[in-house]
């Protein structure tokens, strides 16, 4: 199928009334839960799981699509107007997002954050036109042992991209592997450290321990410090961008855009790194470095545009290799498996409505985002000076039905009770999970790619290095590795990530 | 003695990577061509008990950051009532357990006042959240458990 024809069925499939209608209560939901403080899309999304339970696969997909970019959004908009990133991406446009709302300038950081995310957004939507199907037709040749190089560089993307010491999120992914490794072996059909319980038999449900970790384990570290959460809430003032603001926005979005676009794709923590290195080229290439951090509206522009660019772009490896890259995107691979679809290269040939239908309603909700949360900015201002005595029970209980829901399963309920306190546990050490929650998907995969690329070379190792892509993505992972040795890039990673905490 | 927050994970990792290296050894090992299920656990979980060892090393070299006392109640008060809430929610069925769910994690806040303002609308709370996921939504939890079901026919 030829990009436009399947653009004219994507539009058709999107433009149904009730397709329609899901993707602006996705868009509308994912917001209001996105922009309460202390919650990042990963607990908006599973919280508001149960929402797309009862819907067929491509309204589901659709609604979850909503969903996530609109939490992106609130998060933004959170940041901005309260100096709270929900999420690591949403810390550096606090950086000068909140030093415009405290100079007054509120609303024209949002509209500037809302322009930038729009524009972006529908570039990468169109880059995701273009580079999806060139990729998925590209993936029919992969082997298992480019798939298992993938994985490897995916994960050691997500170590070298937290913050804190590489050593502790290296632990965080081998503990992750290990506890995707819990339930019936597919090959031999052994059951591993399932203790006899026959609810581990089919393994961890991803969706249940992000939801722990994420979700709850996040109320219990807010309840900690509840005394000296109290924030005041920026005032909204004009929301109209001046003609300067205009004429200082409009290079760092184009810049913006091309770098989240690109990074989006990789494999690894794609939407964090995007936004940091957009706020550094923006800072380098600026003719008053000096205002950075004092309420420069590209500061906010750039990795806004960044940020949401990369946010549609990492679909591609999700939906045509069934590759997740980041903690979000391993979370839509969760609920679009609980619909009973399995994301890969097949997708696009067996599912050409829902891959297509997907794509045009992420523009669709693009455009609903700006004129939805310009308009509607006071409420979502409302919603975030609601005391967090008042929220932290209602997450309990949003989370608590979410993943009861997924197969109404009491054991998940417990479950997520343990991993929130061991997500609790994690913020006390130090360690980040998003290593952990990416590799608890990605290791099974590793695992079986493994399996089947040295069953097929007969247990000889040189399979990885003699297929050029694979040797390709395995240099590349060790440069990776070996960068982050290296005292200069070190000083910078430390400096990019120290804020994230 | 405080603890550093390398002492702990790296305990934590060394325990888990020996644990589950342990349990891995009992199943079938095979060689590289015919990977058993217990080949890459084991491989796993070695790597992972050493990054534990070398994370407890490092602990040892350097003063790391100590780990700060923890305020015990909410991490006791609301996994309880997660808990609570899954033992309970067919017997209850759903207001009365997320009423429940509501009212025991409120504790664990320092502001929690009982009064009267605040029940009402864990009140409201509860019945909208029935009617939004079984009503509307269509989640197969039961409004009324099968408890207060034994009641009724008494």
């Amino acid at each position: 199928m030829d990009i436009f024809s399947g653009l004219m069925l994507g539009l058709s499939t999107a433009t149904t009334l009730s397709n329609f209608a899901y993707c602006f209560v996705g868009v509308l939901l994912g917001t209001a839960v996105g922009v309460l403080p202390g919650v990042g899309p990963i607990a908006t999304i599973s919280m508001l799981l149960p929402f797309t339970f009862g819907l067929p696969v491509d309204t589901a997909m659709i609604m979850l699509a909503g969903i996530f970019y609109g939490s992106q959004y609130g998060g933004s908009t959170t940041a901005i107007l309260m100096n709270l990133p929900g999420e690591a991406s949403s810390v550096v446009t606090t950086l000068d997002g909140h030093e415009m709302a405290k100079q007054g300038k509120a609303g024209r950081a949002l509209a500037a954050a809302a322009i930038g995310s729009f524009f972006a957004g529908s570039v990468g939507t169109l880059f995701i036109v273009i580079a999806a199907p060139l990729l998925a037709s590209l993936a029919l040749t992969f082997g298992p042992a480019e798939y298992f190089s993938l994985i490897v560089l995916g994960l050691i993307t997500s170590m070298v991209l937290t913050s804190g010491s590489l050593l502790t999120a290296f632990g965080m992914a081998l503990f992750g592997i290990l506890l995707g490794m819990i339930g019936t072996d597919i090959n031999s059909g052994a059951a591993r450290y399932t203790f006899g319980s026959p609810n581990l038999l089919d393994g961890l449900d991803f969706v249940v321990v992000a939801t722990g970790i994420f979700g709850l384990g996040d109320v219990l570290a807010n309840l900690e410090n509840e005394s000296n959460r109290m924030a005041g809430v920026a005032r909204v003032s004009s929301l109209f961008p001046t003609r300067e603001d205009w004429k200082r926005m409009v290079m760092p979005i184009l810049r913006g855009t091309g770098i989240g676009v690109l990074l989006g794709v990789l494999p690894g923590a794609g939407v964090l790194l995007a936004s940091f290195s957009a706020y550094a080229l923006e800072k380098k290439v600026s003719r008053h470095p000096e205002e950075f951090g004092k309420g420069a509206i590209e500061g906010v522009a750039a990795p806004e545009a960044a940020n949401n660019a990369a946010a549609q772009t990492c679909f591609i490896p999700m939906l045509t290799l069934g590759l997740p890259g980041t903690a979000t995107m391993a979370l839509m691979i969760g609920a679009l498996v609980v619909q009973g679809v399995q994301p890969g290269p097949e997708i696009l040939s067996q599912q050409p409505a829902l891959f297509w239908g997907l794509i045009v309603s992420m523009w669709i909700g693009n455009l609903m985002l700006l004129f939805l949360n310009l308009p509607l900015v006071g409420i979502w201002a409302k919603l975030i000076s609601v005391p967090y005595h008042f929220l932290f029970p209602m997450i309990c209980v949003f989370t608590t039905i979410g993943v009861y829901s997924i197969s109404n399963s009491v054991f998940d309920v417990y479950m997520m009770a343990l991993f929130g306190a061991l997500g609790y546990f994690f913020k006390k050490v130090g360690a980040e999970p998003a290593p952990l929650v990416l590799a608890l998907i990605l290791g099974p995969m590793a695992e079986e790619y493994l399996r089947r690329a040295l069953l097929i070379s007969q247990g000889d190792a040189s399979v990885f290095f003699t297929s050029p892509l694979s040797l390709g993505t395995l240099i590349v992972a060790g440069l990776l590795l070996l960068s982050i040795i290296s005292p200069r890039f070190r000083k910078v990673r430390e400096e990019g990530l120290q804020e994230v905490d | 003695m405080k603890l550093s927050q390398d002492a702990i994970l790296g305990t934590f990792f060394t325990t888990v990577g020996v644990v589950f290296g342990l349990i891995a050894l009992n199943y079938p090992f095979g060689t590289a061509g015919r990977m058993g299920p217990g080949y890459f656990p084991v491989i796993v979980s070695t790597l992972l008990a050493v990054t534990g060892i070398a994370i407890l090393m490092r602990a040892r070299l350097a003063t790391g950051e100590p780990v700060r006392a923890a305020r015990w109640l909410p991490l006791v008060v609301v996994p309880l009532a997660v808990i609570l809430f899954g033992l309970l929610v067919e017997k209850l069925g759903m207001p009365l357990a997320v009423m429940m769910l509501v009212v025991i994690a409120a504790t664990a806040s320092v502001k929690f006042k009982l009064n009267w303002m605040a029940t009402a609308g864990a009140a409201t709370f509860s019945a909208v959240c029935a009617i939004v996921f079984v009503e509307l939504l269509g989640l197969p939890i039961p409004i009324i458990g099968t408890w207060l079901h034994a009641i009724g026919h008494f």
